[in-house]
């Protein structure tokens, strides 16, 4: 047994090393490639194509998918679209990342305009959709805000847009009556807001905090409004300071926010569907959600007792600021990016009849297309403020607010969602909340 | 539930009986005694088991009456409606099927790998098993998490990413110091004399493992099968890391099924759900009860 | 993680430790091959090899790497480690708070484990039911428990946990319990010791039985009280049991992963960050494998330290 054992160890080592290395050598001879030609020739051969996507599994974009994957599979036996949903977000990118990591994606995957979709962007693992939607005439039929919203910081393509949102404060007419506050015209408004209702017993605003990227938007408020779109780009590339006056800024007005008790108690233990509930049951007077909620708060689905006082705001301005009033987050959703490694014709002829066909089958669930070529179809059961939602989606400003989530790296991310909670909480003071970020900005920059 | 458990009880004749011994004795104090005596245990139990029934209850409210509702009150109206939904929603049946399939893979690989195991290193023996030994029993210590990285890269190298087996071995190979540990304790206390006998009849080693060693070990493989089956059953880190595709997914993924996206959670469903998956562990535990309480008493106290 | 429950390790038995000892060099067969030894060992061997010590093997190099899954390695010493401990503050809150959970997880499982177990033992009757009972939630998913947590320990909507305080006028202590910096630690560290307190009772319940009653009997009959009877001649007589059990119950607490990960994923802030939960954030959000391997590394180091320090006491009890 001895002597086996000794030769065991170095050779196991040995072995350990080689995995590793090849490990390596693989990853990066990934890199070298650039992103296929867009338009393949060769014979289209059905077959069955995978999509990691991460959308509610009853959702309109899966439903819309799988009605036109069995239109095409008519015309094209032995296709079909294998669609495999992790609806919860953070369990869906570690799946998604970890997969990349061992090269496994499948045909189709859903990822935003993070750093992590840009690196594999530029190793050439996704197919430039830019070029893809121009060579299939499709670019111009996209809301160009649906577009931005998936490009990466130097402006290049390579998700498609399924969805077309916007983010409104929804708010509770009767209760801000009964506080006799108005619609706040600048977001210093909303401290004094949060005092007057606060004063009434009512929950100023309902947020949901468990899932952390609500808050942040919150945090992209202040910045978008005073420094514009650039400010986020800047710190995530460390050009630009979590304590530049911008920063500071909006570090100030979160703690205001949380001073005045604009948050319920405990919210950040509060899960989407328990702050949800609390602005729906009449009892919190704010809620920040975005357009896809829209059959939740403006169809006969909501709480009769609250249906005839629900209106809603778009984000309030700052003094001095440098984007208009019509400017504000408006999101295309988690994108869809194609993998390089297995595009062939298939891919190409099934990507060419899904897109030209998808926005009339979406837009007729009542949900708002990522194009201009079609109508939302309005639910029967809508109310009337259905339409004036889907009008403002329809008329929005150049400039978008990206949320930060989809920018910064992972590590500074996962901190800024932390420290924020604590700012808020008054945990910690503003001060100490820059210096933190900063110091994690400048730790995880190297990589 | 309830009968099956009381009749246990009754029919249990080897309780120590020293309580009815001192019966006839009883005095006021000691009649007071017994009732707070009675009164703790009974408000632990209500707290230990109280918010499982909690559980129950919920699965049976409207959404409503959920979201509005004192939560202590009895549902104002019972529904079977979030079971309905559950089923719907997710996959139910599959995900039982897949942490069944995990649960019995893992378990046979553990019973099997353990006794072969402690009986090359207990009966065999050999002159470094000593070091061997502990190289196992170190693994009783080491966390699970250091594997996650690593075996991932490796199974995605090796093709081994999303399937059962992705589960069942790091569930077994986890799990295995401490069955070895179970094992040797056990055939440590198996007379030398059992092998000398059987060696005489000219049975080999082989021989002796399936038809000695094996035999007398049905003890010990009921409680690790049953102590490591509620682990395997509910595993939820190796089932996270490295499963990816609907089909395979166990039920604590199953369950994270219903948080929807965005974090929208049916709660009414949810609860549903987890009461579902949760009966066929549940009856398994309620009738091996005493088999399982007496394998971990003994063990505590035998090895 | 799927082995705590046979906790019961070694123990109680009064066992010649003589004999053991000369019988590991030997075989207790009088005839075998050195194949048939190979036969049986190998394939454990090969499964534990593969899941178990390879992964610590490959952790080890990794640690020494940057790498993002992507991209080239890169190779930085040990650096990762330099960086673990002197500048990642988020380290170090996660290391105390995993000693505050273990802590907490120790005197719930233990602490409860001897209490219920001690009461039990004089309960006249329903001892299988009480044991069932209290067994109970081991069955159930961490899944199933973190969200039913969540419900309790929830103030708006109001959760069990706070209406209760409600009602016997405690109004003032209700706070969000998952929430508040100065309480989600304790919070998120309950669910776990509320889970296994049942296995663990059922350990010292069968060695607390196993306590010859002429030791309790001749004590009592010197006057000694039922408390001193329970410290002095129970506790006593169980202490290996006692001893095992912690062991298993510390080492189950600083792998502990499950609840914090599902119930705050860390929050708020890093106040229930674990070093479990931090690491596996590290891999799989971050991405940074490099870092979060020197980190599990870490993890292993301290499991083996904490059990050191353990048997060190032990050995010394029994010097005394």
């Amino acid at each position: 047994m001895t002597p086996s054992r000794t030769r065991r160890r170095p050779a196991a080592l040995a072995a350990l090393t080689a995995v590793v290395l090849a490990l390596a050598a693989c990853s990066s001879t990934a890199g070298a490639k650039g992103s296929p030609d867009v338009a393949p020739s060769g014979q289209i051969v059905p077959r069955q194509i995978s999509w990691l996507l991460s959308r509610p599994a009853d959702g309109g974009v899966i439903t819309a998918m799988e009605k036109i994957a069995d239109e095409y599979a008519k015309d094209h036996p032995g296709f079909s679209l294998n669609l495999i949903t992790t609806p919860d977000r953070p369990s869906y990118v570690q799946k998604y990342e970890t997969l990349a990591a061992a090269n496994k994606l499948p045909e189709l995957f859903d990822t935003d305009a993070t750093p992590f979709a840009q690196k594999l962007a530029s190793q050439g693992r996704m197919v430039d959709v830019g070029a893809l939607l121009d060579d299939l005439g499709l670019t111009s039929t996209y809301r160009q805000a649906a577009l931005n919203y998936q490009r990466f910081p130097d402006g290049s393509l390579s998700m498609v847009p399924f969805e077309y949102s916007s983010e409104y404060f929804w708010y509770n007419t009767a209760l801000f009556a009964q506080a006799g506050v108005s619609v706040p015209k600048t977001l210093d408004d909303m401290p004094a807001m949060c005092t007057a209702l606060r004063a009434k017993g009512i929950t100023p605003i309902a947020l949901d905090g468990q899932d952390q990227w609500p808050l942040e938007r919150y945090w992209s408020y202040h910045p978008f409004r005073q420094a514009g779109p650039d400010y986020v780009h800047k710190v995530a590339t460390g050009e630009a300071h979590f304590s530049d006056p911008a920063g500071k800024a909006a570090a100030t007005w979160l703690h205001d926010l949380g001073q005045a008790g604009c948050f319920q108690d405990g919210f950040s233990s509060t899960g989407y569907a328990d702050a949800q509930a609390l602005f729906t049951s009449g009892k919190a007077a704010v809620y920040n959600i975005g357009t896809w909620e829209l059959a939740n708060l403006a169809t006969d689905a909501l709480d009769s007792n609250v249906r005839g006082s629900v209106d809603f705001f778009t984000l309030p301005t700052t003094d001095g600021a440098v984007t208009a009033p019509d400017e504000f987050v408006t999101t295309s959703g988690i994108g869809m990016a194609v993998n390089a490694q297995t595009y062939d014709p298939l891919m190409r002829d099934f990507l060419a009849f899904a897109l030209t066909r998808y926005p009339e089958v979406y837009a007729a669930s009542g949900a708002l297309s990522p194009t201009t070529t079609v109508a939302t179809t309005i639910p029967g059961n809508a109310t009337p403020l259905y339409q004036k939602a889907v009008d403002q989606a329809e008329n929005v400003g150049a400039k978008i607010a990206v949320p930060w989530d989809t920018q910064l790296d992972p590590t500074t991310n996962t901190r800024l969602q932390q420290e924020l909670t604590l700012l808020v909480q008054g945990d910690i003071t503003p001060d100490a909340f820059l210096t933190t970020m900063d110091a994690a900005l400048a730790e995880n920059l190297g990589d | 539930m309830t009968s099956v458990l009381t009749t246990q009880v009754a029919a249990r004749p080897d309780e120590p009986s020293r309580p009815a011994r001192r019966r006839p004795v009883r005095s006021p104090r000691l009649r007071a005694q017994r009732t707070l005596l009675t009164v703790t245990v009974v408000a632990i139990v209500v707290m230990q088991v109280y918010p499982l029934v909690w559980l129950l209850l919920t699965s049976f409210r409207t959404a409503a009456d959920f979201a509005g509702g004192n939560p202590f009150a009895l549902p104002s109206s019972f529904t079977l409606e979030n079971y309905g939904r559950a089923f719907s929603t997710g996959n139910l049946w599959l995900n039982i099927a897949n942490s069944f399939i995990v649960t019995a893979g893992a378990s046979v690989l553990i019973v099997v790998a353990g006794m072969m195991a402690a009986y090359a290193l207990q009966v065999l023996g050999f002159r470094f098993s000593g070091l061997v030994r502990g190289l196992f029993l170190m693994g009783i210590v080491v966390p699970v998490q250091i594997s996650l990285v690593p075996l991932f890269i490796d199974y995605s190298r090796i093709g081994l990413l999303d399937t059962h087996l992705s589960m069942i071995i790091p569930l077994a190979a986890f799990a295995l110091p401490m069955a070895v540990y179970l094992f040797s304790s056990f055939y440590e206390y198996i007379p030398r004399e059992t092998y000398e006998a059987a060696s005489l009849d000219g049975a080999g080693p082989y021989r002796i493992f399936s038809q000695i060693t094996l035999r007398l070990s049905v003890n010990t493989i009921i409680t690790v099968v049953l102590v490591n089956s509620i682990f395997i059953w509910n595993d939820f880190i190796f089932a996270n890391t490295f499963v990816l595709s609907d089909g395979l997914k166990t039920i604590p993924l199953g369950l994270q099924n219903y948080i929807g996206a965005m974090g929208n959670t049916d709660w009414t469903a949810t609860f549903a759900a987890v009461c579902v998956t949760v009966t066929p562990l549940m009856l398994v535990f309620l009738v091996l009860n005493k088999a399982m309480i007496q394998g971990l008493e003994s063990g505590a106290v035998k090895g | 993680m799927t082995d705590t429950t046979t906790a019961r390790a070694g123990a109680a038995r009064p066992r010649p430790p003589r004999r053991r000892t000369k019988q590991l060099s030997t075989s207790m067969l009088p005839r075998r091959s050195r194949l048939s030894v190979l036969v049986f060992l190998v394939p454990p061997l090969l499964l534990y090899g593969f899941a178990v010590l390879l992964p610590i093997g490959q952790s080890l190099v990794l640690s020494l790497y940057k790498w993002d899954g992507i991209s080239t390695m890169r190779f930085v010493g040990l650096d990762n480690y330099v960086k673990m401990l002197t500048r990642d503050d988020v380290f170090w809150t996660a290391f105390s708070n995993a000693i505050g959970y273990l802590v907490i997880c120790l005197v719930l499982q233990l602490g409860g484990a001897l209490l219920v177990a001690g009461l039990l033992t004089a309960l006249p009757r329903a001892r299988e039911l009480v044991k069932t009972l209290y067994l109970l939630p081991a069955v159930i998913s961490t899944v199933a428990i973190a969200l039913l947590f969540q419900r309790i320990y929830s103030l708006e909507p109001l959760g069990l946990l706070n209406q209760l305080l409600g009602w016997v006028g405690l109004e003032h202590l209700q706070t969000a319990w998952l929430s508040n910096v100065s309480t989600v630690l304790a919070a998120v560290s309950i669910p776990e010791g509320w889970r296994f307190t049942g296995l663990y009772m059922l350990i010292v319940y069968a060695a607390l039985i196993a306590v010859p009653h002429e030791l309790e009997e001749a004590a009592r009959l010197d006057g000694a009280s039922w408390w001193q009877t329970f410290w002095r001649i129970r506790f006593r007589y169980i202490r290996p049991v006692w001893i095992t059990t912690t062991v298993m119950a510390t080492t189950y607490a600083l792998r502990g992963f499950d609840i914090p990960y599902l119930l705050t994923n860390g929050g708020p802030g890093q106040a229930s960050e674990l070093l479990t939960t931090y690491m596996y954030k590290t891999a799989f959000v971050h991405t940074d494998y490099g870092y979060a391997s020197a980190i599990s590394v870490f993890i292993v180091v301290e499991c083996l330290v904490a059990v050191g320090l353990i048997f060190l006491l032990l050995r010394r009890g029994d010097d005394k």
